[in-house]
Parts: C-alpha cells; structure tokens; sequence
C-alpha cells in the first residue's frame, strides 16, 4: 500500500524537476537568486586585451553566464602568449589575432554567452568610437600604457551615465585592482547581521499575545514548548512595570533579570528558557535605526529636487524610509518577517510567525504610502527586507589617489605594505610609459615613487621588496598570479553588476610571495 | 601540429618553443627579496620542474580543474589526477574543463584530456577512483601533492596518509601537501609540511558545525521547512522505500521528497519550501562559484613553485612557510588572513602521544561513543574502542558487532581502570587515536 502511495506521487510530480538552465547555475543560484543571475545575463562586458589575465577574468564570468563579452585586442599571439594563456592552441596560434584566437575558446565554455572579437587599437576607438565603448554594461583594462588608460578612463568617468572600468596591474606576483565608479546602490549587501526583532520595542498584537498566555495553567509539555520571544516580551512587560518603564539597566538588574526567567521554569529541562535566558540581552539593546542607515538619511540625492532632477527607484525608496522612521512611534525601520528558528512547537511558532507576518504587511503598507513615485512591488519587499543593511557607495576617479599627497602619506603610515605595493606598480607603469614590459631598475622604481608622494616623505622598507619583486619580473604574467586576479576581478565585476554583496572600494592590492590582500585608497 | 606528435615520441621538452616559458622563467631565472635562500634560480630549478618533479593532484572538480591548468601552464610536465565522481550538469557552471556533452563521464580522464590538449608536450595521468584504492609505494612516488577536495573524511584520510609516510631517516618521504576549499565567495588554503608543521587533523576544531535538527523537532514539532524535508529523507524514505537506498543524485528521489515534504509542510502551515530547498538540505549543497575556485587554485600555484624546490629542503627552511593558512572572504569587499597555524598539542596524527581524557564514572560507552563523534577536536564517525586485552565495542563485522553490543550500556569505568588506555579506531581513518582515560 505504501509503495502504491508513492508511485502516485512520482508519477505526479516529474514535472517539478528544475530545468536544465536551473541545474546548471544551481550553485550560484544559491548566492544570488534569480535576480543576480538575470542581471548577469543583461550585461554586456568590454574586456582589453586578450593575454593571459584577461581570459582568466573572462573565465569565470563566461561559466556563471553574462550575457555578452567582446575583447579589444589588435595585437597578435606571441611566443610568450601561447606558453602562458590557456585559452589559446598552443604553438598553433603564435602569429595571429590574439582576441580572435581566444574568444572561441572562451565562449565553448558557456553556449547561451555571445562572444566578440574587436581587432581595433584602443587609441583608434578612442579617437573615432567612444560611444561604443559606452555601450558597455562594465570594462576591464587588464595591463593598459598609462597614457590610453588616462584617456579611457577620463572617457568614462567624464558621464556618471557612462560604465564602470575595473582597472588591472600587474608584474610576478604582485598587482591590484580599482573599480572606477560614480554611484552604487546595494539593497542586497547580503549582511550577517539579522533585522531586529523588536522585543524591546514589542508591537501591539505582539505584546497582547504575550501577555495573554497564561503559562501557570499550560500543560508541561506547552510551557516548555513558548518561543522565547514571546517569554522575554513578558518578563520585559512584567519589569517595566516595577521599574519606571525601564528595561533592565545595571548588571545587577540585568543578572536579577535572567534569574527571573530561569525561575519560571515548571521542569529544569525545558530549553526554551534557556535560550530566553541567552537571548535576554535584547531586552536591553535598544531596536534603532542603525547608524549606517542614518547616515544614508542625510544624502544630499534624496532630497525632492535631486529625485527631480535625477529620478531613481533606490534613492526614492530611501526617501520614503527616512519619513517612515521619522513618523514610526518607535523610530524604527520596517519589520521585517523572518524568525529564526527557536525552542517551540509547531503550533506556537506558526502563531509567532504569523504575528510577525501581518504586523510586516502593514508596516510594509505604511511604508508605502511615503513612496512619492511607483516602484514595482518585487522591489519594494526586497527593499524593506534588506532596509537594515543598504549601502551606497561613491566611487573615485583612477589615478585621483595617487595625486593626493596627504592621503598617500596618511595610508603610507597606515598601510605600509599595502601601499607601498601599489606604489611600486604605479610607478613600473609610469616607467615604462609607451614601452610596455620595459625593465627599470630599482633605482628607478624608487626614485619614481618619491616623486610621487614627495620628498619629505619616508618610503616604508616593504617597499624595497616591491620594487625588489618588479624589477625581477617586471613583465612576467604568471599563471598563479592571472588565476588570483582572474578570480579576484571577476568576483568583483559579478558584485557590481548584480547588485549584490559589496565591492571593493579604493585599490584591492595582492602580494602572492607572502599571499596577502590589502584595500587602500578608498 | 609537429609540436604535439614530437611529446608523444621524444621528451617532453622538445615541445618546448622558445620563450614559452618567457614569463615564468622571469622569476625562476633570479630571485627576489624575499625568496629563500634555498632556492637555486636557473637552469637546475627549471629542469627539476620540467622534467623530474611529480605532482598529484587529488580531486578534479571546483579547484582540480584550475590546478591542473595552472600547474600545466606554470610548466610541470608529469601531472597525475585522482577523482571517483562522474561529471554533473550542476559542476558546469564553474568546472572550466567539461562541457555538456561530458555529463556522465568521469571527471579525472576528461580533465586529465582536455588539458593535454590545451597544453601541449605535459602529460596529465587520471586514475578514476578512490584515493583509498592506491597505498604507500604510490604515495611515495610523488614530490607534491595537492588537495581540491569537497569531503572532510578524504582530507582526514590523505593528511594522515602522507603523515605516516615520513622517515626521518629519507628525506624525500616529506610530501609537503597543498590544501584549500571554497564556498561561495569564501575560500581557504594552506601548506601541510607533514610532521613539521601544523596537519590537517591539527585544525579540526576550525571547521564549522554542520546542521543538526533534534529528531523529536523532525519527528514532532517541525518549524521550518528544513524539518519536514529531514521527516521526508530521514524517516518518511526508509519507512515507505524500506532498503532502496535514498539517491541524493537522483533527481526523481528528490521530487519524492520535494513532494512528501511539501505535502507535511501544508499540513503543519510552514512556508518557503522549494525544490532548491529539498536538494539543499539533502545533498548538503555548498554554492560554489568559479571565481572563488580561481583564486583558491591561485595561492596554490606560488607555493608548489616553491615546494617542488627540491622538498626535502623545507624541512630546514621553514622560514618561507611561516605563514600557511590563508582565508578569503568576498563578501564585503576583499577580506584576507594569512596566519601561522600551529600544530596541535596531542594530535592523534602528528602528535603521536595519547589524548587524556577525564571523564565521569557514571559515563556509559555509548556516551563516550556520543562525545567522540561530537567533540570539535576528535569528529571521530563510528568508532570502534578496545584496550590491550578486550574488544569494547565494534562498528563492524556483524558477529563482533553484536558481540560488543551489550557493552554500549555498560560503564566504560567497569570496563577501563583510571589511566588505562583505550584504542579508537574507524573505517574512515588510516589512524588510531588513543586515549588515556581518567574519572572524576
């Protein structure tokens, strides 16, 4: 009988089974959802040169799915191209296109991405199609001469509208990264830190259901089955009321508090008081809007002439936050309706959950009625979901860090290595100017770097072993190191296009002899 | 096309074109600042990569297939690669080495082919199995070996392997082993220099708890989705599919799931439940990305540059070692440590002493069997225990299994005096732990 009951179901159910795009993507479905992956699939990627670095980077956004790459590349494969590129044939490409040669190989990796092949110089694009290159979604420059790098990045950085460029150095071990952006808006940074529960600042059917529970006349098994929500929510009530209104506020009082939850148990077993007793802390953490997010209540964007002038679905989101907590009793962000596990039974946390579902709705529904423009409802959920942990970014231009003597000086004194590192990679390029792969000596490396931050200025001893490190390989890309970058930059590119998690701002600085990262220049 | 037949019959470096090797030879020609001073730039390192040093690879999903290519391309020429699984659709989106139409095959050979194709004159050996399957003297054979492995049980395993392999008396039994993993935007990897320094089994106590739900929670009380899917896979599939094994990789048993567990689900009045859910929770999905794998597999590469510089010298320049665990987090912005893991005190595969542990009279054998399969430290799954002179209790064969398991009530302090020892050993591991147990 039991066997004849599962036989209806699976003949039922074989059409549930994710497809085939799904099951491919599974792993990465599960970091960015459906709509990180279609943001993916929209964008359209500009990749400079097709050595080895590039292709690594391409790699890895190719295999989760952008939608459109091309590589800029007039120059052809080299000897050296085809020992150290994997996505070249070998000796059988020495001689010819190198983004010809390595956008086939590249796109194999992934049949629903769409790849392109420019053989253009970037100068000619530069001069008679800049439009093109603002068509892009993002650029990455992997090892640019410094003088078209200015250019193109002057280019981009000229329109906020134009695209962001992630800016690659490297030589041996060592080298780093700048993404160059205006503006970015994170709702989904993905945060560690759950929304609050609001056990100190208890809504009315949340209050009324805890103190309605008559624990004295439940049964064991129910009594050792009460989410400890709802028990601290009641002994905070219960305090509160011999207390002036106050949660408990020395240690004495909050030592004499826990006891007091531990006391109501009826059986020294029943956990749920335990984890009250864990989680009392709450009770006197007040539930605020946190100080990152009213920081972002002060940008000069959401103000009602710059949603004016400049109109935006996140900016006016936030907008209507900042009215919201303004005008909420409690001062406090939206609730939102995910409830960790706990000690309980089904009954019990179902009711809690529901509680906090409907009180959501409606704050959701207030919330709403701040909004001064439309916003998709889709948005407006994820919004109010991730309202405790929004981000905005504001970028810098490249180059800008390395014009700005106190701030070098400051991060210098900070961030020796760090610093130091990015320093000897500005100058390697500086040094080699229209002569690409060019070997200056140390001297020279040296004498470039003081120049930059000055003469005043002690240069750190890490950064002899930068300089020590370049000069011995001053245009060696290394596998190892193109497979770091390579990872590194593509991760950063999937977080700037998605949306999501939150990118690297300032220089992202590596060193594989000792294997460390570092962030300057923010 | 001459390039590729001339390996085949010749020596691998006669594939070799001028300046192939025009970047890496940049930093094997001369040193840095901060190299070694063991290490012996020019032609003796170069010809001992290229055409003496051995390396296994051990795995060839996420990160094997970005070892195996960097290590071709950095110009290793004798690669071997161990892996028993077959290629999924799901390893596509970050296996770099497969594409559609090798679903199904098995991941060593198809990885092991398709970098001699890429790569020209190296010579990829894939052995499709388990590393369980070959023993010491194969072991012995190489100068590396390097670890892109998903399971706890294997790392256990090859750890202790290459810990017991070392002779103090032959220098070239040192294996230094390269290790890492990923998940998601995380990643970690780190140098093993067996016997000298910190080992796997040293770090045990870093990895996190998996995700346990009480049975009565399950069986009882369900809260969240997750419960009724474990109801579904833990009971519900036993009870209605009696001794059919529960496939996890078997899309129709997890719609079976999917279904009874959804069906619970309404019952009970949870939400969220999906079929991404049920696989999740049931395979213990860990999302896995291809750029994460990158950068993992690109620490990796500086470090075998460096270890293959002749191994038997690590054991006296560790200097270059100090740091050998590095962590990733991708999360929020670029987050990375890199640290000195220390060896363990008492690790039952590089400590070599016995583990003391105090433990109440009143405890019986199965709570000791509890504490060894929970305890952070030990992880220890199905544990079989005896002392010098009697079996306590075994896991297996069935006859000593049912001989032993009366002793599972028994106290263990009826059974061992204080200060006696108690020998643990499991299936899983090529080691025993031992222990010296004291009452309080």
């Amino acid at each position: 009988m039991a066997s004849q009951d599962s036989q209806d179901i699976e003949t039922a159910t074989t059409a549930i089974q994710p497809d085939n795009k799904t099951r491919r993507y599974d792993r990465q479905l599960r970091l960015w959802a459906a709509s990180g992956q279609a943001a993916l699939e929209a964008a359209r990627v500009l990749v400079i040169s097709g050595r080895a670095t590039s292709t690594s980077i391409l790699k890895n956004l190719v295999l989760p799915g952008i939608g459109h790459f091309t590589i800029l590349d007039h120059d052809t494969v080299s000897h050296a191209d085809a020992g150290n590129n994997f996505f070249l044939n070998g000796f059988d490409s020495i001689g010819k296109n190198r983004a010809s040669e390595a956008v086939p190989l590249l796109a194999e990796l992934n049949d629903s991405v769409e790849g392109c092949t420019d053989t253009r110089t970037l100068s000619a694009v530069l001069d008679t199609d800049p439009a093109w290159l603002a068509s892009f979604t993002i650029v990455i420059a992997h090892n640019l001469e410094n003088a078209l790098l200015e250019r193109l990045s002057s280019l981009l950085w000229s329109d906020p509208a134009r695209p962001p460029i992630v800016v690659v150095r490297s030589a041996g071990f060592l080298g780093e990264f700048f993404t160059q952006f205006h503006e970015h808006t994170i709702i989904e940074s993905h945060s560690e830190n759950p929304p609050s529960l609001r056990i100190d600042k208890p809504f009315p059917a949340l209050r009324d259901h805890a103190l309605a529970l008559d624990f004295d006349a439940m049964d064991p098994t129910e009594h050792g089955h009460i989410p400890y929500v709802v028990i601290l929510v009641r002994v905070l009530e219960e305090w509160k009321k011999s207390h002036d209104g106050k949660p408990p506020q020395t240690t004495a009082e909050r030592q004499e508090f826990k006891k007091r939850i531990l006391a109501m148990k009826v059986k020294s077993d029943e956990e749920n008081f335990d984890e009250a007793e864990a989680q009392a802390y709450r009770c006197w953490t007040e539930t605020k809007v946190p100080s990152e997010i009213t920081t972002l209540f002060e940008d000069p964007a959401i103000s009602p002439e710059a949603l004016r002038q400049k109109p935006s679905a996140f900016f006016h989101l936030l907008a209507a936050l900042k009215e919201f907590t303004d005008q909420s009793e409690t001062h406090t962000l939206p609730l939102t309706s995910t409830l960790p596990d706990m000690k309980s039974d089904t009954t019990n946390y179902i009711d809690l959950q529901r509680l906090y579902k409907t009180r959501a709705e409606e704050e959701k529904h207030a919330f709403k009625s701040h909004l001064r423009a439309p916003v998709d409802d889709t948005l407006v959920d994820l919004f109010v979901k991730n309202a405790h942990a929004l981000q905005v970014l504001r970028g810098n231009q490249w180059g800008a860090f390395d014009q700005d003597r106190a701030a070098l000086a400051d991060a210098l004194a900070s961030f020796p290595k760090e610093t130091a590192t990015h320093l000897a990679l500005s100058a390697l390029f500086a040094l080699q100017g229209n002569h690409p792969g060019s070997s200056p000596t140390v001297e020279q490396l040296r004498g470039q770097v003081q120049s930059v931050v000055g003469d005043g200025i002690d240069l750190p001893e890490a950064l002899d072993d930068a300089i020590g490190e370049l000069a011995r390989a001053p245009s060696a890309e290394l596998p190892n190191t193109a497979a770091f970058l390579g990872g590194m930059v593509a991760q950063e590119t999937i977080k700037v296009i998605t949306k999501q998690y939150i990118p690297v701002k300032g220089y992202c600085v590596i060193d594989l002899v000792d294997t460390w990262t570092g962030m300057i220049g923010a | 096309m001459a390039i590729n037949s001339l390996h085949v019959n010749g020596s691998a470096t006669s594939s070799d074109w001028q300046d192939r090797y025009f970047h890496i030879d940049q930093i094997l020609d001369q040193p840095g600042p901060r190299t070694d001073p063991s290490f012996l730039a020019g032609d003796e390192v170069k010809e001992f990569l290229r055409d003496k040093c051995k390396i296994l690879v051990i795995g060839a999903g996420g990160l094997g297939c970005e070892i195996l290519a960097n290590l071709a391309l950095t110009g290793f020429k004798d690669i071997h690669v161990i892996d028993m699984d077959t290629i999924d659709i799901s390893n596509l989106n970050r296996q770099f080495l497969f594409r559609q139409a090798d679903v199904g095959k098995p991941k060593a050979i198809v990885a092991a082919e398709y970098v001699m194709k890429r790569v020209p004159g190296v010579k990829v050996t894939p052995y499709f199995g388990k590393i369980q399957d070959k023993g010491d003297d194969y072991y012995m054979e190489f100068n590396l070996v390097i670890c892109g492995l998903d399971s706890v049980e294997a790392r256990r395993w090859i750890n202790a392997t290459l810990v017991n392999l070392v002779d103090p008396d032959t220098p070239e039994s040192l294996k230094p082993l390269i290790d890492g993993g990923t998940e998601g935007f995380k990643g970690q990897a780190r140098v093993i220099l067996p016997t000298v320094s910190s080992c796997y089994e040293c770090s045990l106590d870093m990895l996190n708890k998996p995700t346990t739900f009480p049975i009565c929670t399950i069986a009882n009380t369900p809260r969240l989705p997750e419960h009724c899917i474990e109801w579904a896979s833990v009971l519900e599939w036993p009870r209605v599919h009696g001794d059919k094994k529960l496939d996890t990789d078997d899309p129709d048993h997890i719609n079976w799931l999917y279904t009874v567990a959804s069906a619970r689900a309404k019952v009970f009045k949870i939400e969220g439940m999906t079929w991404s859910l049920t696989q999740g929770v049931v395979k213990n999905v860990i999302p896995a990305i291809a750029s994460t794998n990158a950068i993992i597999a690109g620490t990796f590469i500086h470090w075998d540059s460096s270890c293959c510089n002749e191994a038997f010298k690590i054991a006296t320049s560790s200097a270059a070692y100090l740091n050998n665990y590095f962590m990733l987090i991708g999360t929020e912005g670029v987050y990375s440590y890199t640290f000195e893991h220390e060896k363990r005190e008492h690790c039952p595969v590089c400590g070599g002493e016995a583990l003391e542990l105090s433990i109440s009279r009143e405890w019986t054998v199965e709570q000791l069997i509890e504490m060894l399969t929970e305890k952070q430290t030990i992880q220890i799954k199905k544990p079989s225990l005896s002392t010098s002179t009697r079996q306590i209790y075994f896991q297996a064969p069935p006859q000593l299994q049912k001989a032993t398991l009366p002793n599972l009530k028994k106290k263990v302090s009826e059974l061992v005096e204080a200060g006696g020892e108690v020998i643990v050993t499991a299936s899983t591991l090529p080691f025993n732990l031992s222990l010296i147990i004291t009452y309080t």
